[in-house]
């Protein structure tokens, strides 16, 4: 057992260091508590931001130099998480695209689509959406209905996604389309389609944080080229499989670095508030001991890595921690805050540290997406524990 | 960097696990639990001794192997998934205090020779918060009761803990013997009015404290991975409504919470231990974290074990209730949840 970064490694961090501290403007909650910020203009600044990350090869951290990534591994990668939250440093725009789409890609597309999709992917030139729930598929994912049709060398694209975040301000989206009715699993491909594409729509979808992330993509008889499948046909499901192991990666020791440094707001807000009393005290440690435990979960990965294991399933149990503390962490914040808590970002008085009414909402999404809290439940119970199935 | 255990650290593992269920089984530890009078027996305590055991912390020239908090660690575990009872990490921790203070190498070799039982004695109350009359120090003669002392009915001499610092006090003792819910673990009172020999200031105790910390959730850790297991292999046998209860999701899902507790109590107590090896400055926090992220764990987990087996889970004759009592002891010992949450705060500074 060996918790330490290596010299090779700690050296990628310090360089990472010194360059997000030369090239970073100011803090990510200066951003958004200038008055001037809009949601279009803080989505370009992000873009902008990313540009320079990808140009100063901080993107694609794992993906091979000859598809434009940086050819480092993943422990690079979550130094690079965890070092952006220390920072607090601007999310990337292309999140969806360089999360979920780079790595389907660098693992299952053709030579031609990386090097067609992914230069643009890590400029933030192109901005991808994931197309994979739909109204009457979220959780049975398999259930999906949106169909894609092979006529000649075109599919012709029906049906609805939704909850598709980035939806509003993305170019392309990846979608999950049935090409066979019949195979719930075999019967799904994965396919790239530009959302300017005749018979494309996309309508956002207020959420209740009163932003518009995400929205719904309608496809009629939309028409996109066959080379536009990633993979093969009837594919689909193994490649969303990928993605997803990824989405819910290595995502602990940043969390817990981003929920430290707030955490640390919040005891000082208490402090300066006067708010000392024991029950109070106790709230700020159980957090404490539960962020730290976290940031343990998170080094036990990051060691792994190291160690040259890649995540399995027990990776559901970092995404259930982290997002179920989440709104434990955010709900309690606002209890300790008081009244003056739930103040919007632009209203008189607001706190200038942390959004926390707006963390408070945002919470509430961490334990639906990217598989809901019971979805992993319900992977821990079969994959990890093997414990018998449909006794429902 | 790697989260593994090295390969010696392994091999300890295996080793302790093949030793602790050849000579520990949980048959014969109920009958040292219900049965004897001082909670362990003495010929197993030799062959704990025998097997180097006692000094495994320890430096060389007290007889001890220099391993670290990781092999204490893994050593504990073990034993938690044995519910083995005994004085071992009573006499560990006396020991690593005789040895940090320096000047008693007999009697700490003769501790870890299993020849002598030296345990710490600090609650001046039974119950938490101030004592009425805490004992008193007058120079080297101490007077007054220490509480809940572990193992005092078989100990040869105690560490003493009063406000001027500590004191290592011969015996026999005239000891109160306490009936707790746990079998694992006896305690007494001890009444003291007698000279001792002073050992050092209180701060000896410090890094002694975060090791009983870690070392107490790392047992607290194999206490609730077994009850996790028992239950796992519980609810693939029993039937109910024509299927093995381990079918239904409203038991799948907790035990999936069961599993993230006992691994994420896993990633804390290793991570707490490899920080006090490496003298880290996070060690404070961690070993902290470690003990009071475990102490609710385990509860949580080893009475969820319990809730799972329904009726034949809450009898006196399936194992579980053991680990449970075990687990609960354990959260009030070694620096309960509340000073571990007060501690945890001092270091981070709020």
């Amino acid at each position: 057992m060996d918790l330490q970064l290596t010299p090779k490694h700690l050296e990628f961090r310090d360089q990472l260091r010194s360059w997000l501290a030369a090239n970073m403007r100011r803090p990510w909650r200066e951003e958004l508590r200038d008055p001037a910020a809009t949601e279009n203009g803080l989505m370009e600044f992000r873009r902008a931001w990313q540009k320079k990350l990808y140009e100063g090869g901080y993107l694609g951290m794992d993906w091979p130099r000859e598809w434009g990534g940086r050819g480092a591994g993943e422990v690079e990668k979550a130094i690079f998480e965890e070092e952006m939250a220390r920072a607090d440093a601007p999310p990337i725009l292309n999140t969806l695209g360089i999360g979920l789409l780079g790595p389907a890609l660098v693992h299952h597309g053709s030579e031609e689509q990386r090097r067609r999709f992914i230069p643009p992917m890590l400029s933030g030139d192109e901005i991808w959406c994931q197309g994979f729930s739909e109204p009457g598929a979220g959780s049975d994912l398999a259930s999906l209905r949106t169909s894609a049709r092979l006529d000649g060398d075109v599919f012709v694209l029906n049906g609805q996604k939704i909850w598709t975040t980035f939806g509003p301000w993305a170019d392309w989206i990846f979608v999950l389309a049935r090409t066979d009715s019949k195979d719930r699993y075999g019967g799904i491909s994965f396919i790239l389609c530009k959302l300017d594409t005749p018979g494309v729509t996309v309508r956002p979808l207020r959420q209740i944080t009163g932003e518009s992330e995400f929205g719904e993509v309608f496809f009629e008889d939309a028409r996109v080229p066959r080379a536009n499948l990633v993979g093969e046909i009837g594919g689909g499901w193994r490649i969303a499989m990928t993605v997803l192991a990824y989405e819910r990666g290595a995502m602990s020791l940043a969390a817990s670095v981003r929920f430290g440094s707030d955490l640390d707001a919040l005891a000082a807000a208490c402090k300066a508030h006067g708010r000392t009393s024991a029950s109070v005290r106790e709230k700020l440690a159980r957090l404490l001991v539960e962020n730290e435990v976290m940031r343990a979960n998170g080094i036990r990965t990051l060691a792994n890595f190291a160690d040259g294991k890649a995540p399995g399933p027990e990776s559901s149990i970092e995404k259930i921690y982290w997002s179920e503390f989440d709104k434990r962490f955010r709900d309690t914040a606002l209890d300790l805050l008081g009244p003056g808590g739930q103040l919007l970002r632009t209203s008189a008085n607001a706190r200038d540290d942390v959004d926390w009414a707006r963390e408070f909402l945002w919470s509430r999404a961490g334990t639906i997406y990217s598989g809901s809290s019971e979805i992993q439940r319900n992977i821990i119970s079969k994959r990890v524990l093997n414990l018998p199935q449909d006794g429902r | 960097m790697k989260f593994d255990l090295s390969d010696d650290q392994a091999l300890l593992r295996s080793s302790t696990r093949d030793f602790l269920s050849s000579e520990f089984s949980l048959e014969k530890s109920r009958g040292v639990m219900e049965h004897s009078k001082e909670g362990f027996d003495a010929s197993e305590w030799r062959r704990f001794a025998e097997m180097g055991y006692l000094g495994l912390a320890l430096p060389a020239r007290a007889g001890g192997q220099e391993l670290g908090a990781i092999e204490l660690a893994i050593v504990q575990e073990e034993m938690g998934r044995m519910c083995v009872p005994g004085p071992f990490l009573d006499v560990v921790l006396a020991a690593a205090v005789l040895a940090a203070a320096g000047g008693h190498d007999a009697l700490v070799r003769d501790v870890v020779a299993g020849k002598k039982i030296v345990v710490i004695a600090r609650h001046d109350a039974p119950f938490a918060g101030t004592a009425a009359t805490p004992l008193a120090a007058h120079g080297t003669r101490v007077r007054g009761t220490k509480y809940f002392v572990p193992f005092a009915a078989a100990a040869d001499a105690l560490i003493v803990t009063t406000a001027d610092g500590l004191v290592l006090v011969d015996g026999p003792f005239d000891v109160t013997p306490l009936q707790t819910i746990d079998l694992a673990q006896r305690f007494g009172d001890v009444a003291l009015d007698r000279e001792g020999a002073r050992l050092g200031p209180l701060t000896l105790l410090e890094r002694v404290d975060r090791l009983g910390a870690v070392a107490a959730a790392a047992m607290m850790l194999g206490l609730m991975a077994r009850s996790l297991e028992m239950t796992l292999e519980y609810v693939q046998t029993r039937q109910a409504f024509a299927r093995p209860i381990g079918a239904f999701q409203a038991l799948q899902h907790r035990m999936a919470d069961m599993l993230l507790k006992v691994e994420s109590t896993r990633s804390a107590v290793y991570r707490a231990a490899w920080c006090l090896d490496v003298d880290d400055a996070e060690a404070p926090l961690a070993c902290a974290t470690a003990k009071a992220y475990a102490g609710d764990a385990a509860r949580l987990v080893c009475g969820e074990a319990i809730q799972m087996h329904g009726g034949i889970g809450f009898t006196w004759e399936l194992d579980l209730h053991l680990y449970f009592k075990r687990a609960k002891t354990l959260e009030q010992h070694y620096g309960s949840t509340e000073s571990q949450l007060e501690s945890a705060l001092a270091a981070a500074g709020y």
